[in-house]
């Protein structure tokens, strides 16, 4: 059969899967449009091996190119999609790497607690850590009496603290998260180093006196925010080890794999920092609501955050 | 297609279940600096009007302002990636989109990788590591895109003008090689494209193939119009 004879005899059909991917595909039935475009899958096999003209194989490649993107593109991306993988799909990568987790829970805490302990006999270490205008920021920040607690008297509305804290928090998880392609150094940097913060934060605010505001202070959010920058660091470790000891695969391939896997964990932990950043601005803050009240709010999140991950624990 | 000239094409190929393969062209470094200025114009551009806009809000708006510039940087290509079109408007108005590295159209966890890969890519400064990833890859891919297994390609291949050139059809004297065909059919498409004296410069390559039965061709027929009508034979006119 020469190029002449196949055009002739096929044409009728390449033009019916060309006119459908050029816009009209709905108006085609999926079967006949499956139909065609395995047709014209077929006849650009067919026009290869018989080494018929290129303008010929050129025309049946772009076209089935077309075609194949739209049989195989993703139709579902509603809402309940959305939902799945929050609900369902988030916390079960989650359990996938509790070993991640564990190690990147123990980088952040084991720093926060010894730098928590030094500091709050010794306050002058914070300066090890951050500069003295900061340190004495903080000081005011977490004074009995500021009207805002966790912020300067001058720093703006509940609105502009969320903004404030959401971007400043997700650019923090998406640090741990991002860095960790450097063979995972940087994820363990960015844990331990906003661990130690946090701890010498707590140590020097302690050491000043100002700790019955400080800790209802943070004990709401942080069931959000730790947890959220933890669970971004323990992605952030996979994409290491995944670069570091990619076993059997090419590194590139097992960096793939690694990042298709976490990138849910990221997902979810943006937004829980989310939810933390509102419950920061306009609960944590909020100088009205006893401090009895916000431990027990706190209790009520950590637990939610307990239940959300460890729950149907047993099914996977 | 690519078979002739692997080596010096960019052309990179994705294998589909129906067995047949996708040629896909990556866009390379020039065309997608052109894309992300035209991007970060426009991103510059809705974040100037949010800033005017919240600054009537005060304090309030301060904090409108920081969310939507975080969302903006953030979100905005991956909300133009996922939709219908694959590509931001910077790509869209160069002709370039975004799929996935097997020919896939990308997938949602693709699009949030490369972007969030974005951070590294931009080490050390003014996308560094994705300049040279870009530049040193024959498939112009930054890290993002190897991590997420994507990549940026022209949406549209070009369409040559012209078609087979007339001509009296000839039978091959000899039977031919399937790349000898190929080369044939090739050369008799783009003839139009040349000039006659450039034709017959490269038809002369054949002088193999000029047996001819007397009938179809002499010995004065150039060799440019025997090949031509060598190749209308085996194209399937056999007047």
């Amino acid at each position: 059969m020469t190029a002449l004879d196949f055009e002739a005899s096929n044409e009728a059909q390449w033009l019916e899967l060309e006119k459908a991917v050029s816009g009209g595909e709905k108006t085609l039935d999926p079967e006949r449009f499956l139909f065609l475009y395995r047709a014209a899958c077929e006849h650009l096999a067919l026009a290869e091996a018989r080494g018929f003209p290129a303008p010929l194989v050129s025309r049946l490649s772009r076209v089935t190119a077309r075609a194949h993107q739209i049989v195989y593109r993703q139709s579902d991306l509603g809402l309940g999609r959305i939902a799945r993988t929050l609900m369902q799909t988030f916390p079960a990568t989650v359990r996938a790497h509790r070993w991640y987790v564990l190690v990147a829970a123990l980088l952040v805490f084991a720093p926060a607690i010894a730098m928590g302990y030094v500091v709050a006999h010794r306050p002058d270490l914070i300066l090890s850590l951050a500069d003295s205008t900061t340190v004495e920021e903080f000081g005011r920040m977490y004074d009995p009496a500021n009207p805002a607690i966790g912020r300067l008297r001058d720093a703006g509305t509940n609105w502009m603290m969320f903004g404030f804290y959401m971007a400043n928090n997700i650019g923090i998880a998406f640090q741990c998260y991002v860095s960790g392609i450097f063979f995972g150094l940087g994820s363990l940097y960015y844990l331990a180093y906003n661990g130690a913060l946090g701890g010498a934060v707590g140590g020097y605010i302690t050491s000043i006196g100002f700790a019955g505001t400080f800790f209802p202070f943070i004990a709401t959010h942080s069931a959000f925010e730790i947890t959220a920058v933890v669970l971004s660091g323990a992605a952030g470790l996979r994409i290491g080890r995944s670069v570091l000891l990619p076993g059997r695969l090419p590194r590139v391939a097992s960096l793939q794999i690694a990042a298709r896997e976490t990138s849910v964990i990221v997902f979810g932990s943006a937004i829980m920092l989310v939810i933390a950043a509102a419950i920061e601005a306009f609960w944590s803050s909020a100088p009205w609501v006893s401090p009895g009240a916000k431990f027990s709010g706190a209790a009520g999140c950590w637990l939610l955050v307990a239940i959300f991950f460890l729950r149907r624990a047993r099914a996977d | 297609m690519g078979g002739v000239h692997p080596a010096i094409d960019t052309i990179v190929t994705a294998e589909t279940p129906e067995g047949i393969s996708i040629p896909i062209r990556p866009a390379g470094f020039a065309v997608r600096a052109c894309a992300f200025l035209i991007d970060a114009l426009i991103r510059i551009a809705i974040l100037s009007v949010c800033a005017f806009l919240f600054s009537l809000g005060r304090r309030v708006g301060v904090g409108l302002y920081l969310i939507s510039a975080f969302v903006i940087n953030w979100l905005y290509p991956v909300l133009f990636e996922m939709s219908a079109g694959a590509a931001t408007p910077g790509k869209r108005a160069l002709g370039l989109y975004v799929l996935m590295a097997n020919g896939l159209p990308i997938t949602p966890a693709g699009c949030l990788i490369r972007n969030l890969l974005r951070a590294v890519d931009m080490l050390p400064l003014l996308y560094a590591f994705a300049i040279v990833s870009i530049l040193l890859r024959r498939d112009s891919r930054r890290l993002g895109d190897l991590a997420a297994g994507t990549v940026v390609a022209y949406r549209h291949e070009i369409e040559r003008a012209g078609g087979l050139a007339g001509g009296v059809p000839i039978p091959p004297p000899v039977v031919l090689t399937k790349r000898q065909e190929l080369a044939l059919t090739a050369f008799a498409w783009r003839v139009d494209r040349l000039t006659p004296a450039r034709a017959e410069e490269i038809a002369s390559h054949a002088a193999g193939l000029s047996r001819f039965r007397p009938e179809r061709a002499t010995s004065d027929t150039p060799m440019t119009d025997r090949l031509i009508g060598i190749a209308r034979w085996l194209h399937g006119d056999r007047q």
